[in-house]
């Protein structure tokens, strides 16, 4: 395992940190990861193949879903995200933001008693719409928000 | 190598919430340095917590995660003096963890 | 006789200070080198990314240098008419990487972008109201009519070009109805200021709690002279409990104000023999424990000496000196035209700014003193900053101390 986990690194170089992460699966140092990075969906350039790369075709919106985000955020550095989930047998919440150049931010998987509920802070490049997307019983509904970035008076 | 982290578990009914900041760069791969150099990619990927030794969240994180990231989340049955585990791996290999005890309301 | 005169004039001196001031003169302080980086250069990027402007702006007055902006003189003559390119104009206008530009500070008719300010007054029917040759010369040099104006020279002093001047006042011209921002936020006359409600010392919710941590195994970590902080101060949290609250203070061995950062530099060189120049990660990290140590304390400086009363008085005349290529003095944003909005930021008065610092700055992704404050102030009015240890700095953070007198310490803060 550390044999092919040391030719691995170094093939890979510096550009391909994102390859690093998709072999993950096979990177054992003892400690198995229990979630493969989603390269696909964090690659997506547009909403719309995140939502797919998540099979997340044909979501609902769903009030049983709150999504807490500041309505100006300070600046584009670190937004404070909240998502609550009351939609029952919640397995996932994912977050999109629109207009990133990377729309998937970060999904989240919940197991053995977690309360569907996450909150983190994400980068904005500018106002765009948040969206917290939630899979539950393999079907999927999403809250949005429209989040302004602050956009600064002297130059910081 | 593991850089410092801030952890917080505590009762709310019968949730226990906890609060966690880790120290780590959140590299994107876009930023110059002060001597005009890109800076690689270096972010977290891979959150998991545990409750008492049981996975209770997974989590996959894109370079658009702040730097020095927060994660609060929230376990239903918990109680007082449970254990709470925190590990994340980054695009490097790297490697951070952290363990409380849930405090009581 | 003159045994005793000599005497008298030596006595005099020591007998005339304070039990205080006494005690300060006891306290080991280097006083012969700098006590930041020399030769001093500009940051050119903080952690996040964010940059620092490189440009060299000694053609302007800085907080230190006060003659060397242009003088005020008239506008050149131009064709009236005035012939221009409304649309460029208006690109101009809104152009934050010019300098904002207009819209910083003013509502310009239906085009405003998204969170103008509310500074200057609202442009909207500008151009049904004034001539062509009256918005030439103001938006040339504001002072022609307005001597007291805090409007940049925009000509006068070169940031846009007398063509670009040509087609801001075309655009300028088609402004010529009133414009209602119906949307209460983006609306600067009726946006709510902002709150802060983080609780700056959760070390789940702010960074610049590790480097407390960091702060406080610096102070029990030896130095070159094989002793540390704790060596000679072993109860910090009772001895400084109130310590920094009484900073800054006037230093008589440099005849001039010493803050806590600066101090730091000054007394580990003689005493642990730590080189830690201000701004570096160890003296940051001091600084946060020693402010720390004495949160919820009253702000309190000692002004009874002769040398903080003149420190005090020269800082109240440097806030109000023009710098810059903006030409603004710190009272214009932040006295003058406090509670209003510069884009989307809201300007903070004197008084409640100073008792957070150091401060996580969660746009910049690092910790700031308050010396790199007004540093980053002075670079963003396109003025020239000095070293953190700068005498104008150490007068600047005196009056900002006795504005400020009673607002409890709470640091290490956290803001954008």
């Amino acid at each position: 395992m550390q044999y092919i986990r040391r030719r691995l690194l170094k093939a890979i170089g510096g550009g391909a940190a994102l390859m690093l992460a998709a072999s993950a699966g096979i990177l054992r140092t003892g400690h198995a990861f229990a979630a493969i990075w989603n390269k696909t969906g964090f690659d997506a350039k547009v909403p719309s193949d995140a939502l797919k790369s998540l099979g997340a075709d044909g979501a609902q919106p769903s009030k049983d879903i709150t999504l807490t985000a500041p309505d100006i955020a300070e600046n584009g550095a670190q937004v404070p995200v909240t998502v609550v989930s009351k939609v029952p047998n919640t397995q996932s919440i994912s977050i999109i933001v629109d207009k990133n150049p990377f729309p998937l931010n970060s999904t989240f998987d919940f197991a053995n008693g977690a309360d569907s509920y996450v909150s983190t802070k994400i980068k904005m490049g500018q106002t765009s719409n948040v969206v917290a997307m939630v899979k539950a019983d393999g079907k999927f509904f999403t809250a949005t928000k429209e989040v302004k970035v602050t956009i600064g008076g002297c130059g910081g | 190598m593991a850089e410092p982290m801030k952890i917080r578990a505590k009762m709310e009914g019968d949730t226990a919430d906890v609060k966690v900041l880790m120290s780590h760069p959140m590299e994107t791969g876009q930023r110059k340095n002060d001597k005009g150099d890109l800076v690689p990619v270096h972010f977290i990927q891979i959150v998991t917590a545990t409750h008492n030794g049981k996975t209770v969240l997974d989590a996959q994180w894109s370079q658009a995660i702040a730097r020095n990231p927060f994660l609060g989340f929230r376990v239903k049955g918990a109680k007082a003096g449970d254990k709470i585990t925190v590990s994340w791996t980054d695009t490097t290999g790297d490697k951070g963890s952290i363990d409380t005890t849930v405090a009581a309301a | 006789m003159a045994a005793i005169a000599a005497f008298a004039l030596l006595a005099t001196p020591l007998l005339a200070l304070s039990a205080d001031a006494r005690r300060q003169r006891d306290v080991p302080l280097e006083v012969d080198k700098p006590a930041s980086i020399r030769p001093w250069y500009r940051y050119k990027v903080d952690s996040q990314g964010s940059t620092w402007p490189q440009t060299d702006w000694k053609g302007f007055n800085s907080i230190a240098l006060g003659n060397a902006s242009p003088p005020v003189e008239g506008a050149p003559k131009t064709q009236l008419p005035i012939q221009g390119d409304a649309e460029r104009g208006r690109n101009l206008a809104y152009d934050r990487a010019r300098g904002g530009s207009c819209v910083v500070c003013h509502v310009m008719g239906k085009t405003t972008p998204a969170q103008p300010g509310n500074v200057g007054p609202d442009l909207s029917t500008v151009g049904a109201k004034r001539t062509d040759e009256w918005l030439f010369n103001y938006v040339y040099d504001p002072r022609i009519y307005n001597a007291g104006s805090i409007m940049p020279p925009w000509g006068a002093y070169k940031v846009f070009s007398l063509d670009e001047i040509r087609d801001i006042v075309a655009f300028l011209k088609t402004l010529r109805e009133p414009y209602a921002i119906a949307d209460k936020s983006e609306n600067p006359n009726t946006r709510p200021p902002p709150v802060e409600s983080r609780d700056n010392l959760d070390p789940t919710e702010n960074p610049a709690m590790f480097a407390l941590d960091r702060g406080k195994d610096v102070f029990k970590r030896n130095g070159s002279r094989g002793k540390s902080c704790a060596s000679c101060h072993a109860t910090p949290d009772t001895s400084f409990k109130t310590w920094a609250a009484h900073m800054p203070r006037f230093e008589s061995r440099l005849n001039r104000v010493v803050g806590v950062e600066e101090f730091i530099t000054r007394h580990a060189r003689p005493t642990t023999g730590d080189e830690m120049p201000m701004q570096s990660d160890d003296n940051v990290a001091l600084s946060i424990y020693l402010h720390n140590v004495a949160d919820g304390a009253a702000i309190d400086p000692d002004v009874t000496s002769a040398g903080a009363k003149r420190a005090a008085a020269n800082g109240r005349e440097l806030m109000k000196r023009k710098i810059g290529q903006l030409n603004m003095a710190c009272v214009d944003c932040h006295s003058n035209h406090a509670n209003k909005w510069v884009r989307g930021q809201y300007l903070v008065q004197f008084k409640g700014t100073i008792a957070h610092f150091p401060t996580w700055r969660t746009s910049r992704g690092d910790i700031w003193d308050i010396r790199k404050r007004f540093q980053w102030c002075n670079v963003s009015v396109r003025a020239n900053e000095l070293p953190p240890d700068a005498r104008e700095y150490g007068d600047l953070e005196m009056v900002l101390a006795v504005i400020n007198k009673g607002e409890k310490i709470n640091a290490p803060g956290i803001r954008h």
